[in-house]
């Protein structure tokens, strides 16, 4: 598995998309190694190792939008060789900055690292009208809506959005998760939600548990 | 002036672009900026705190050049990216004006263009930069940047709360906000004797709506300032450009910004001098514009004192200021707030570096990254203020053996939310005077800062 994590690893790196790919499914047909097991203890292990090189700002956005980018392809091309649908998507996150903000720089970054970190991504962009995010749960199934909020001027779309979802009975269907420069975890409870990120790292983490 | 006439020219860019999704606009950026770090040579040395290399700042403003016209800028709300030829680059900034006068009567003061180590006088902006403020004292914060004789002109904070309510943008809200801006603001500079005083508009006006109505009869002065932005990285959209195209009508000082991001699109240091330049020379080609501002932010803290961007802002501005004569402004946005020694190291560190690299105008400062409220007060941009005056004519070594002393004290705190105390507890609010703890650590920090060699 090290050698495969190593070779997965120097494409990411180099930025060779196609060519992770390749490698991924040389691995399955040519070294036998089941393709859940190759999502599970490579592409995930690596995965998780840019992540925190990205939290350390070792690596940056770009590279880290290049790894999700072969990630999403890597597990597309396995996907033919896993039968039944497997956990490997953790969940479906509708992710966008909420009314009148257009601030997307790290709604983004948390969107890119949920997706190397297994989890299916609607992105709504931004400037996302709290309906918006009520049509999602209601016509895509998401799992988890995630809005980020740079402005306290947007912060009470957010809250407005919570309460279409209480109103219209969708509020159980779904977790909320809240982020962005003036959000802080008071006011996440305050408004209801299911959790606050302070970054892209701790989102992760919040989904993780959340889903668990 | 002059660049005015390109108005419609601008505007039929945005109508008749390539039609673009996003985020191939976005890999665009991501791959030009790479690729021109490498042809230009492009390098960040960690050993200085500031960029001293005279022929690195010009290859930055030959490179930003060259990704202006292969990549153009992005209009958001028409999906199109707009294109722009060298030629027409250059013909615009030699129309842009090179001083611009702010305020009136004994008030007056004038912008002018400057260039790295330059003895011009900086003019230097008092404010809480958007962050919120409590509508009961609003007033009395903005007072606190007014009555600074080292301030020339102030800019707002965001309301809060106002009237009992928490505003929403682009809303009645909004309106109602803008307009009490005014009547605060009003106040502040009628009590600080400063009628005359230039505001900067529309700190509450998030979205075009307030702006267009508090610039129109009875609002914001003609001798006052109107902002606009540009959203990075390299994308505008019809809110920022109604603005614009309102206050090219209307006659209006244009001043604006770019933000880029640090570790974003872009990448690292080399990356961002390189883009953080790009922007701001297409800020008064596309916008027309008078000031332009640069305060690039990093992302986990938010503010703009690492010193890997203090280093890309200097390389950035000398770029600009060597080789246009624009009217650059560069915003302190430090992660220390009031009643922190860290605050002001920062202050320190980032207006000596926009001194001697040749920004015209000091913005400062936007304390505790901007989003902790009521936590601003005039003394930190006093002293913001008084090390740019200081830094007037300093060579850039000198500079950098200043803020590379400043960065030992203030580093090991970002990141850890260093957000002091609110105004309210660190200013007596009837003498508008600050309390003793807090006036002692301005003055130790300013013998120290004395000490590492700053003129004052
Ligand atoms: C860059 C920036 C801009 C850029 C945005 C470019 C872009 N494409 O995003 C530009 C220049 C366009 C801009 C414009 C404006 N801005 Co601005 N901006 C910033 C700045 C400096 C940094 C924001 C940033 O990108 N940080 C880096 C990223 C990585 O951090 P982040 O967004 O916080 O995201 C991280 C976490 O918060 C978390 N997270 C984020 N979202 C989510 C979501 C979930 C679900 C979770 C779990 C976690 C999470 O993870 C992320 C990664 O670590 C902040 C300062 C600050 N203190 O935040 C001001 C700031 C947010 N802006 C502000 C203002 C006022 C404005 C303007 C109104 C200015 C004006 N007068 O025109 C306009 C508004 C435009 C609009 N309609 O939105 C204010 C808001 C103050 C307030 N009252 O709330 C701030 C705080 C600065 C200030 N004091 O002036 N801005």
């Amino acid at each position: 598995m090290d050698k495969l994590f190593d070779n997965l690893m120097s494409f990411v790196q180099e930025g060779e998309i196609e060519a992770s790919i390749t490698e991924a499914k040389r691995a399955v047909e040519e070294d036998g190694i089941d393709a859940v097991e190759y999502l599970q203890s490579v592409l995930a292990p690596v995965m998780n190792n840019l992540g925190d090189q990205f939290s350390r700002m070792e690596i940056f956005l770009p590279d880290l939008m290049v790894a999700a980018e072969a990630a999403d392809g890597i597990r597309d091309e396995l996907m033919q060789y896993i039968e039944v649908a497997s956990d490997a998507q953790k969940g479906k996150v509708v992710i966008g900055t909420i009314s009148g903000d257009n601030h997307d720089i790290g709604k983004k970054m948390v969107a890119t690292l949920l997706g190397v970190n297994g989890y299916e991504i609607l992105d709504l962009g931004t400037d996302v009208d709290p309906m918006a995010f009520v049509n999602a749960v209601k016509r895509d199934k998401v799992d988890v809506v995630a809005m980020s909020s740079l402005l306290s001027t947007s912060m009470p779309f957010v809250s407005e959005t919570i309460q279409y979802l209480v109103a219209m009975g969708l509020r159980d269907q779904v977790k909320v998760v809240v982020g962005g420069g003036p959000v802080n975890p008071e006011w996440a409870e305050e408004i209801g939600a299911d959790g606050y990120g302070h970054d892209a790292k701790q989102a992760v983490d919040l989904l993780d548990r959340l889903l668990a | 002036m002059k660049n005015h006439s390109r108005l419609l020219k601008i505007l039929r860019k945005t109508e008749t672009g390539e039609i673009m999704e996003d985020k191939v606009f976005d890999k665009l950026v991501t791959a030009t900026v790479k690729e021109l770090v490498k042809k230009y040579d492009i390098k960040y040395n960690k050993e200085d705190a500031i960029n001293m290399d005279d022929d690195l700042a010009d290859r930055i403003f030959e490179a930003a050049l060259e990704l202006n016209t292969r990549v153009g800028m992005y209009c958001i709300s028409t999906h199109r990216r707009m294109e722009f030829t060298r030629e027409e680059i250059l013909d615009a900034l030699k129309w842009a004006p090179d001083h611009v006068v702010y305020g009136a009567g004994l008030d007056q003061c004038t912008v002018r263009s400057r260039e790295p180590e330059s003895t011009i006088p900086v003019i230097n902006v008092g404010s809480p930069y958007g962050t919120p403020i409590n509508e009961e004292y609003y007033s009395k914060i903005m007072e606190s940047y007014a009555q600074e004789p080292e301030i020339d002109t102030i800019y707002g904070g965001t309301f809060n709360e106002v009237y009992g309510v928490k505003p929403k943008t682009h809303s009645p809200w909004e309106i109602l906000m803008t307009w009490r801006e005014i009547e605060l603001t009003y106040t502040a500079i009628q009590r600080a004797n400063r009628p005359g005083l230039a505001i900067g508009t529309g700190a509450n006006s998030v979205s075009e709506v307030g702006s267009l109505t508090t610039t129109s009869f009875g609002g914001f002065r003609q001798t006052d300032w109107h902002q606009t932005c540009f959203i990075s990285e390299l994308k505008t959209d019809y809110a920022n450009l109604m603005r614009m195209t309102h206050e090219v009508k209307s006659g209006l000082i244009i001043h604006d910004f770019y933000n880029p991001i640090y570790g974003g699109l872009a990448g690292g240091s080399e990356g961002l001098a390189l883009i953080a330049t790009a922007g701001v020379m297409m800020l008064p080609v596309v916008y027309l514009s008078t000031t332009h501002s640069m305060a690039p932010a990093h992302p986990f803290f938010n503010s703009n004192t690492a010193p890997e961007i203090v280093w890309s802002i200097s390389a950035a501005q000398q770029a600009l200021t060597r080789n246009t004569h624009i009217l650059t402004t560069v915003m302190t946005s430090p992660s220390g707030g009031p009643l922190t020694e860290c605050l002001l190291y920062e202050c320190a560190a980032i207006a000596t570096m926009a001194s001697v690299s040749g920004a015209s105008r000091i913005d400062g400062v936007r304390s505790a990254v901007g989003v902790e409220v009521n936590h601003c007060t005039g003394l930190e941009s006093k002293f913001n203020a008084e090390c740019a005056n200081a830094a007037l004519g300093m060579s850039r070594k000198q500079a950098n053996e200043i803020i590379k002393q400043c960065e030992e004290r203030y580093v090991e705190f970002l990141g850890k939310q260093p957000i002091g105390k609110p105004f309210q507890e660190v200013y007596d609010l009837t003498l508008m005077e600050p309390i003793k703890e807090w006036q002692d650590m301005y003055l130790k920090v300013k013998d120290e800062v004395r000490k590492m060699g700053m003129p004052f």
